[in-house]
């Protein structure tokens, strides 16, 4: 009888939303939110023993006390396998379920987890054995339903390669023998490529980039900054009506004339995180009082009068691209020097 | 180009090359619990660090943490 240990966050135990990601470290016994609906998939085979509860906030805020939490649960549980969420597209959820995943795997227990294929959880740890998910819940039959048969293979050694078996890639290429040469797989997927037909790379490129560093500032004092955001602060009202989640677009607001962002005129929108603070102080997220106060000061030589703003959470990667690529654009022509980016 | 971030580890993974430690998710620049003037001078602080960031040279994603306190710090 398979002994199974859930980890789960404040949401799907159903302690609370956003305003509840701070919640420290519990464990409950038997199975809670989904881990009911695993319960009915092992049915004969296994039950979920325990489960973890940790919130997004707490988890990535105090690391050392959520690894300590995830060890001493794994130790006086003992599971034969554990399950990871699945987060979907939550980055803050997917980050722990990687770690506990890896946490897992260090004390030789196996873990699955459900992840969305750009969840930054799986830049953490790139070797969980993550099912691909959308990016809503609404996809937690199919998801858990995936999770399980996953967890099965592995249990038994039966797992294949990724692409046959339905997970994540993991990074990991094993020698074996094809039945056409190297030359001849080149050449068809070039002619594959050229004809515009669908082809399938055998090396996959990492999706996140290596920028090399741009230079440092070399004249601060004359330099021109600015100030970029993907924390969601907007006017208030949101006159670009800028989603609070999977946004595909960023916005300009004038900051000409403006030493601060008052909670009257400026709001944010960013659903990912609780953000009744940055509401109530947008300077939380864009800190223009103190930009403004040092430019006057002379530490630098005048802020950019363009705020360029939009919602991170749940933003597709090709989307991020081109964002910078545009915010950039428009950052070069007001002979901009240094941005500061802040993300939530 | 500095990220401030209360997540340095995903920004870092990500690929930022110059990264300032944030305060917390829900106020990255600053800590409501403070009184305005003590919030105001973490933010402070907070954008020295930032600048200080912007001027130096780095050649992989490196992390930049906020003094505890007296001006100019970074």
């Amino acid at each position: 009888m398979l002994r199974i240990g859930h980890y789960l966050n404040q949401f799907f135990a159903g302690i609370g939303a956003e305003a509840h990601a701070n919640y420290p470290p519990e464990v409950r016994e038997g199975p809670l939110g989904p881990g009911r609906a695993v319960d009915g998939l092992v049915k004969g085979n296994g039950r979920v023993v325990s489960t973890l509860i940790c919130g997004d906030n707490f988890f990535n805020e105090y690391p050392d006390d959520a690894r300590r939490a995830v060890q001493d649960w794994l130790a006086t549980v003992g599971p034969d396998l554990v399950l990871a969420g699945p987060a979907f597209a939550a980055g803050r959820y997917g980050s722990a379920c990687a770690e506990v995943c890896r946490l897992a795997e260090a004390a030789h227990i196996p873990a699955v987890t459900g992840l969305h294929p750009e969840n930054p959880g799986l830049l953490l740890y790139k070797r969980a054995y993550a099912v691909p998910t959308g990016n809503s819940a609404a996809g937690m039959g199919p998801a858990l339903a995936a999770m399980v048969a996953l967890a099965k293979k592995r249990v038994a050694g039966t797992l294949g390669p990724a692409a046959q078996d339905g997970y994540l890639p993991r990074g990991i290429r094993r020698p074996g023998a094809r039945e056409t040469t190297g030359a001849d797989r080149a050449v068809a997927m070039l002619a594959a490529k050229l004809a515009g037909r669908p082809f399938q790379t055998e090396i996959p490129v990492d999706k996140y980039d290596a920028v090399p560093p741009a230079p440092p500032v070399a004249d601060m004092r004359h330099a021109t900054l600015a100030l970029v955001t993907t924390g969601g602060i907007v006017p208030k009202g949101n006159p670009d009506r800028i989603k609070r989640c999977s946004e595909n677009r960023w916005c300009e607001y004038d900051l000409t004339g403006l030493d601060a962002l008052s909670s009257d005129a400026y709001e944010c929108v960013h659903g990912g995180f609780f953000n009744l603070p940055a509401c109530q102080n947008p300077h939380l997220v864009v800190p223009l009082d103190a930009m403004r106060r040092l430019e006057r000061e002379g530490a630098f030589g005048q802020l950019c009068n363009v705020l360029c703003s939009t919602v991170g959470n749940d933003q597709r990667l090709a989307d991020c691209q081109r964002h910078g690529q545009e915010i950039g654009r428009l950052l070069r022509r007001r002979e901009v020097a240094g941005a500061l980016l802040v993300a939530t | 180009m500095v990220v401030v971030s209360a997540l340095p580890p995903l920004a870092m993974q990500a690929g930022a090359n110059r990264v300032v430690q944030g305060v917390k998710i829900e106020h990255v620049c600053g800590d409501p619990a403070l009184s305005p003037s003590a919030d105001q001078a973490l933010r402070r602080r907070l954008v020295v660090a930032a600048l200080r960031a912007l001027e130096t040279p780095v050649v992989e994603p490196r992390l930049f943490r906020v003094s505890d306190g007296g001006e100019g710090d970074a």
